[in-house]
C-alpha cells in the first residue's frame, strides 16, 4: 500500500527526513512513532502530497505521490495533527463539502455522511457550528472527514491528542474497528494505544527509521535480558549486594529505598530468577511483598532506540 | 466540474457568512453613494459639462477610491486565511487540482465584486425619478461602464489573489494589493505626464483611468478588454504556480 524508498526531505536547511525506506502492506495497522521533530509529520505530508520530497521514491497504492498525486489523494484519508476545519461551517455542511470534493458519488453522499457521523459519535451534531465545538468534537469531525470517502489508506496524525480518557477509548475502539477495512498509518505518542491497536511499529528518530517490527518482536529484540521486579523489606545495601551475588545476575537497579526496597533485577535472557530470589529472601529472613516478571514495554523500547535515558534509580553491575 | 462548483459554492458562502464582508458592502455603498450625491449636486447647480455616467464613474474620485479599497478587502482572506487556519493542508491533500482551487477562489471573489455593483443600477432609476427632464442617463454608456468595471475588476482581483497566496497574514495581503493597485492607478496618468512618445503610448494602452473614461463615454473598445483578460490569466497562472511551489519549499 505504501512504498517509501530512500526518502529525503531537506527542510529549513537541515534534513528533516534522511534516507528513510519502509513498506506498509494492505490491511496493516502501523504505528508511526518518534519524538517531536523526528520527521513524522514531514513524512506524512509527503505521503499525502502536501509536501514534495527532496529525493527518493514514494508510492501509495502503486501511484507515485508527485506525478500521480490526484490518484494518491483519492485513496487517502488524512487527519493532520492540528485538525484544521472551517469555523464558519456547520458539521453536516462541512462533511458534505469534503465528501463532494473527494469525489464521493452523489447517491452515496447522504448515507456515507450519516455513517461516518455515527461511527465518530457525531449524531445530532449536524447543525452545530464548527467554530463552537470543543476540542474533542473537532477531533471527531476531522476523523469523520478522513473517513467520509471510504479511503483505502488512513493517515492519522495524533488522532487522540487533546481527548479525555473516555473519548480516547472511543477513538481507539474506532481505530480497531477501522483496521478491518482500511490500511492505517497511525502516528501517536500514546504507546499503550499502539500496543493495543497496531500490528507493526515504525520508530523514527532524527529523520531515520531506527526500528520496524511487531511490538512483540521489538520488545524481544531490544530486551537485553529477563527482568524481574522485587520488593523486599530489609537493609538496602544488604539487599542489593545479596541480589548481586545470585548466579546469572547482570544488573540490579534500586528504584526505591526505604523500609521496602524496590529493585529491578536483570539476568540473561532465558533465565528466570524468581525462585532464586524467593529462596534468598527466605534464607535471609527478610519480608517479601512483590515478586513479578517485569517485561520490556514498548515504552522501554521506544526510549532505548530514540536514545533517551531510561534510568531511574541507581544501577549497579557486577 | 462538480468539484469546481462545490469549491465555488464554499468560497461564495465564506463571503456570505463573514461579518467583515458586510462592512465591505457598507464602505462600498458609502463611497458610490457619495459619488452619486456629488453628481446630483453638480446637475442641480446646472454646472454639468460631461455625460452623467462619466461624472458617476470615470471621473469620480470616489469611484476610484471604491475600486482601490474594496478589492484588497475582498481578496485578502482567500489563501491567507486558509494558511492561518491550516485548512490549506486538508484542501491541498483532497483530490482537487490546484487550478480548480485557484479558479474557484477567483470566481467567488469576482462574483462578490460584481454583486457589489448591482445596487448602483438603481442610481439610473433614481435619477430618472428625481428629474425626468434634465440630462437623461445614457444606458449604453452605463452598460459599457459595467463591462469595463467587470474586466478591470477581474484584473484587480487576480492581483489580490496572488498577493494573498504569498502570505498567511491577511493584513499583509491587503496592504500589498492596495499598494500595487495604487501604483497601477497612478501609472494611468502616464499618457499626460510621461516623457517620451513610447512611454505615453504604452501608458495609453495600459492606463485604467483612460480605459474607464472611454468606457463611461459608451465606447466599447476591445483592446483594453483583451489587455485585462490576458493579464488576469497571467496572474491566475502565477497564483497556481505559487500554490504549487509551496509544496517544494525547503
Amino acid at each position: 500500500m505504501i512504498s517509501v524508498k530512500h526518502l529525503t526531505k531537506v527542510y529549513h536547511g537541515h534534513k528533516a527526513v534522511d534516507d528513510v525506506s519502509f513498506e506498509v502492506e494492505r490491511g496493516e495497522v502501523v504505528g508511526f512513532l518518534g519524538p517531536n521533530g523526528a520527521g513524522k509529520t514531514t513524512t506524512m505530508r509527503i505521503l499525502t502530497g502536501y509536501l514534495a520530497a527532496t529525493g527518493g521514491d514514494v508510492k501509495v497504492a502503486g501511484f507515485d505521490v508527485v506525478t500521480e498525486s490526484l490518484e494518491v489523494r483519492r485513496r487517502i484519508g488524512y487527519l493532520p495533527e492540528s485538525v484544521p476545519l472551517y469555523p464558519d461551517m456547520r458539521v453536516d455542511e462541512y462533511l458534505r463539502f469534503r465528501a463532494r470534493i473527494k469525489r464521493l458519488p452523489s447517491r452515496r453522499l447522504r448515507s456515507m455522511v450519516g455513517e461516518v457521523k455515527e461511527r465518530c459519535g457525531l449524531q445530532g451534531m449536524g447543525r452545530e457550528l464548527i467554530g463552537r465545538l470543543s476540542r474533542g468534537y473537532r477531533q471527531r469531525v476531522g476523523l469523520a472527514d478522513a473517513l467520509v470517502h471510504d479511503p483505502e489508506l488512513l493517515i492519522l496524525d495524533e488522532p487522540t491528542l487533546g481527548l479525555d480518557p473516555n473519548q480516547n477509548r472511543q477513538v481507539r475502539d474506532l481505530i480497531g474497528d477501522l483496521a478491518n477495512r482500511h490500511t492505517i498509518l497511525l502516528c501517536t505518542h500514546i504507546l499503550p494505544e499502539v500496543e493495543k491497536t497496531c500490528s507493526r511499529v515504525l520508530i523514527i528518530n532524527q529523520g531515520r527509521i531506527v526500528a520496524s517490527d511487531t511490538p512483540e518482536q521489538l520488545k524481544l529484540a531490544q530486551a537485553t535480558g529477563h527482568r524481574i521486579r522485587v520488593q523486599v523489606k530489609g537493609p538496602a545495601s544488604a539487599v542489593e549486594n545479596a541480589l548481586m551475588t545470585l548466579p546469572h545476575v547482570q544488573s540490579v537497579t534500586v528504584l526505591k529505598d526505604g523500609p521496602w526496597v524496590d529493585a529491578r533485577v536483570e539476568s540473561a535472557r532465558e533465565i528466570d530468577l524468581r525462585s532464586n530470589v524467593f529462596d534468598l529472601v527466605v534464607q535471609e529472613g527478610w519480608l517479601l511483598r512483590e515478586l513479578r516478571e517485569d517485561n520490556w514495554s514498548l515504552e522501554d523500547v521506544y526510549l532505548n532506540v530514540t536514545g533517551l535515558p531510561n534510568k531511574s534509580g541507581r544501577e549497579i553491575q557486577p | 466540474m462538480r468539484v469546481f462548483l462545490t469549491l465555488l459554492r464554499r468560497e461564495w458562502l465564506a463571503y456570505v457568512y463573514a461579518p467583515s464582508m458586510y462592512w465591505v458592502v457598507v464602505i462600498f455603498l458609502l463611497l458610490m453613494g457619495t459619488s452619486f450625491g456629488m453628481m446630483v449636486h453638480i446637475l442641480a447647480e446646472g454646472a454639468a459639462t460631461g455625460s452623467v455616467v462619466r461624472m458617476l464613474i470615470g471621473e469620480s474620485l470616489f469611484f476610484w477610491l471604491a475600486m482601490l479599497m474594496v478589492v484588497p478587502m475582498i481578496t485578502m482572506r482567500q489563501f491567507a486565511e486558509e494558511r492561518k487556519l491550516g485548512t490549506v493542508e486538508t484542501l491541498l491533500t483532497a483530490p482537487v487540482g490546484d487550478v480548480a482551487i485557484v479558479l474557484a477562489k477567483f470566481s467567488a471573489a469576482w462574483v462578490f465584486f460584481l454583486m457589489l455593483w448591482l445596487p448602483t443600477a438603481a442610481y439610473a432609476w433614481l435619477l430618472a425619478r428625481i428629474s425626468p427632464e434634465s440630462a437623461p442617463i445614457d444606458f449604453s454608456a452605463l452598460m459599457t461602464s459595467y463591462i469595463g468595471i467587470a474586466a478591470m475588476g477581474a484584473f484587480f482581483i487576480a492581483i489580490g489573489l496572488l498577493a494573498s497566496s504569498l502570505t498567511s497574514n491577511q493584513a499583509v495581503a491587503a496592504v500589498i494589493t492596495f499598494a500595487v493597485l495604487c501604483g497601477y492607478f497612478f501609472w494611468g496618468f502616464m499618457p499626460q505626464f510621461g516623457r517620451g512618445v513610447q512611454l505615453q503610448e504604452v501608458g495609453r494602452y495600459t492606463s485604467s483611468l483612460m480605459h474607464m473614461l472611454e468606457f463611461s463615454r459608451g465606447v466599447l473598445d476591445t483592446r483594453p478588454l483583451v489587455f485585462y483578460l490576458s493579464v488576469t490569466l497571467f496572474l491566475l497562472f502565477s497564483t497556481v504556480k505559487v500554490v504549487e511551489a509551496q509544496k517544494w519549499r525547503s
